[in-house]
């Protein structure tokens, strides 16, 4: 019965595949369809990677590699689930790698990960907060998220991953275990870990809360 | 505080409100209880809510472009080896089909031409001249065997065979043949004597050898003259002159001169009896493509004799009558040795 439901819910995925279109169109050899695809997903894509890595410029190069690297292999896509969550996948996975490398480059030069990621952090925070009025209160925002992306890079990557997907971005649990393709159970014990481990965190980097 | 900790794991959820019922009821009634859980969960709250208020960060303005035109290399390359290689189980076994195909092609148009090739030129076997004309039995392979001519022709043949020491052979030669004359026949002589031609070619000059042969007995001339007389009835097949034949023709005098050769003329009163006992002691001796020819005031017989068999030939025909000989180029015991007997009145 289990796998009878999964099908269903494949197919139900595929119908409700806003993508579909386009990507069919891809894989046909329309280049400029995947613009489309482009448009639609590259903020996310982008904030995955910059909320995973806490880099704007990696960030950037990581969602441009994501992209390539979909349309490279978009003719192997078969649809069993949604275009977005087997981009997101891409991505979460090209910003596990790109962190393993930025840590290992880190090392090596003696720098903490945690305080890179927070200069670089509080420098893009300053390029997104335009809409904000108050200098006094923007920089003091501006501060705070840094504070809290120092504390969501210090996470393990497998807590981080479901924290990103799950509280940042806003997927469902089910989307969740669609992308990183691991049970509803461990999702949940892992964002309940991250969740209470990302408290701890913010306790000690800002005070009370 | 056991309890706590199973509450704690929970807290996340029931801000989430995704815990069931009994679960929910349970954290709940613990939260009333306990103020250390209360104040974990206001704290999950607010950590919720910050990272909750965490700005979205904007894709630079090129970000897009910069996408699509990787894209769009990546596309051209793709195409190109999708243009050639996809779906693969088609277009593989198609090249492999057509190459099959090329393969088998080039080896037919090859062997064609091989064919052609041996047809106009014949084969380069780098054996030296004086084997050539040890081994050479030319006389069997042609169809106009009967004449001065013909002989000719055979001989080019097999000295087509040759191919080095072209010059050496034609000084080696120079006794048989006189080297102008071989020139010109180099020139003249067709590629069709070397096959079926041949045949017409060696009719056409036989009548020539004849008249020729009364004018000069001995040595060089007969020979010599009879290519250049033969010449003019060999440029009518000048026109289907094909590549190689050049090379080939420039064998031909070198060719004649590979074959000895003997003169012989006998002294006799009656010269048909002659003619007819000559004949007869040729065809004992052994002799190919024996052929007569009877003229005004002579008879001429050629024929093809084994070398050794030449002085017991000579000497049988000293019974018939008196002879006057000159052998040339015979220069080993094999082989045969071209033999024209011309019959004259005392």
């Amino acid at each position: 019965m289990l796998w009878v439901s999964n099908i269903i819910d494949g197919q139900k995925a595929i119908d409700a595949d806003e993508d579909i279109e386009f990507v069919l169109a891809c894989q046909k050899g329309d280049t400029e369809a995947f613009a489309v695809l482009v448009e639609r997903h590259q903020k996310q894509i982008l904030n995955i990677a910059f909320r995973m890595t806490g880099d704007y410029d990696e960030a950037c190069d990581i969602a441009q590699e994501a992209f390539i690297s979909a349309y490279r292999s978009i003719r192997k896509f078969k649809a069993e689930a949604k275009f977005s969550t087997w981009l997101y996948r891409i991505v979460i996975n090209y910003s596990k790698n790109r962190l393993k490398q930025m840590r290992g480059r880190d090392r090596r030069e003696g720098v903490s990960l945690d305080d890179s990621g927070e200069i670089k952090t509080e420098g893009i925070l300053n390029k997104s907060l335009i809409d904000c009025d108050n200098p006094g209160t923007h920089l003091e925002k501006r501060e705070r998220e840094a504070q809290v992306q120092k504390c969501i890079t210090s996470l393990d990557d497998e807590h981080r991953e479901v924290l990103v997907l799950r509280d940042i971005q806003g997927f469902s649990y089910e989307e969740i275990r669609d992308i990183l393709k691991i049970p509803d159970g461990t999702v949940k014990s892992r964002l309940s870990r991250a969740r209470r481990a990302l408290k701890d965190c913010l306790i000690k980097v800002i005070g009370d809360l | 505080m056991k309890k706590c900790k199973g509450i704690e794991n929970n807290l996340p959820f029931y801000l989430d409100d995704s815990l069931t019922g009994a679960e929910k009821q349970a954290v709940e009634e613990h939260l009333n209880s306990c103020p250390r859980c209360s104040k974990v969960l206001v704290e999950l709250s607010k950590t919720g809510a910050l990272v909750g208020s965490l700005a979205e960060v904007k894709p630079p303005p090129w970000f897009k472009q910069k996408i699509m035109a990787r894209v769009r290399e990546e596309a051209e390359e793709k195409s190109f080896v999708q243009k050639w290689f996809y779906p693969l189980r088609i277009k593989i076994p198609i090249q492999i089909f057509a190459t099959v195909c090329i393969a088998v092609l080039t080896v037919y148009i090859y062997r064609a031409g091989e064919d052609q090739m041996k047809a106009v030129v014949p084969s380069s076997a780098p054996a030296p001249v004086v084997e050539v004309s040890r081994n050479q039995k030319p006389a069997q392979s042609l169809e106009a065997p009967e004449n001065l001519t013909a002989n000719v022709t055979k001989g080019k043949v097999a000295a087509g065979k040759d191919t080095r020491d072209e010059k050496a052979v034609v000084h080696d030669m120079s006794s048989g043949f006189a080297a102008p004359k071989a020139e010109e026949m180099k020139k003249t002589l067709p590629q069709e004597n070397v096959s079926a031609g041949g045949r017409d070619a060696a009719k056409s000059i036989k009548e020539n050898v004849a008249s020729d042969a009364k004018a000069d007995k001995y040595a060089n001339a007969p020979a010599a003259k009879s290519i250049e007389q033969s010449r003019t009835g060999l440029e009518r097949k000048k026109a289907s002159v094909v590549l190689g034949s050049a090379m080939k023709e420039s064998r031909a005098p070198q060719s004649q001169s590979v074959m000895p050769k003997a003169n012989i003329a006998l002294h006799v009163s009656d010269i048909d009896a002659a003619a007819v006992k000559a004949e007869k002691l040729l065809t004992k001796y052994g002799a190919k493509n024996v052929a007569r020819q009877i003229q005004e005031g002579k008879a001429i017989l050629t024929a093809e004799l084994k070398i050794q068999n030449i002085k017991d030939l000579i000497a049988q025909l000293k019974t018939i009558g008196r002879i006057e000989e000159r052998i040339v180029s015979v220069d080993n015991a094999d082989g045969n040795i071209f033999i024209v007997i011309e019959i004259v009145n005392n």
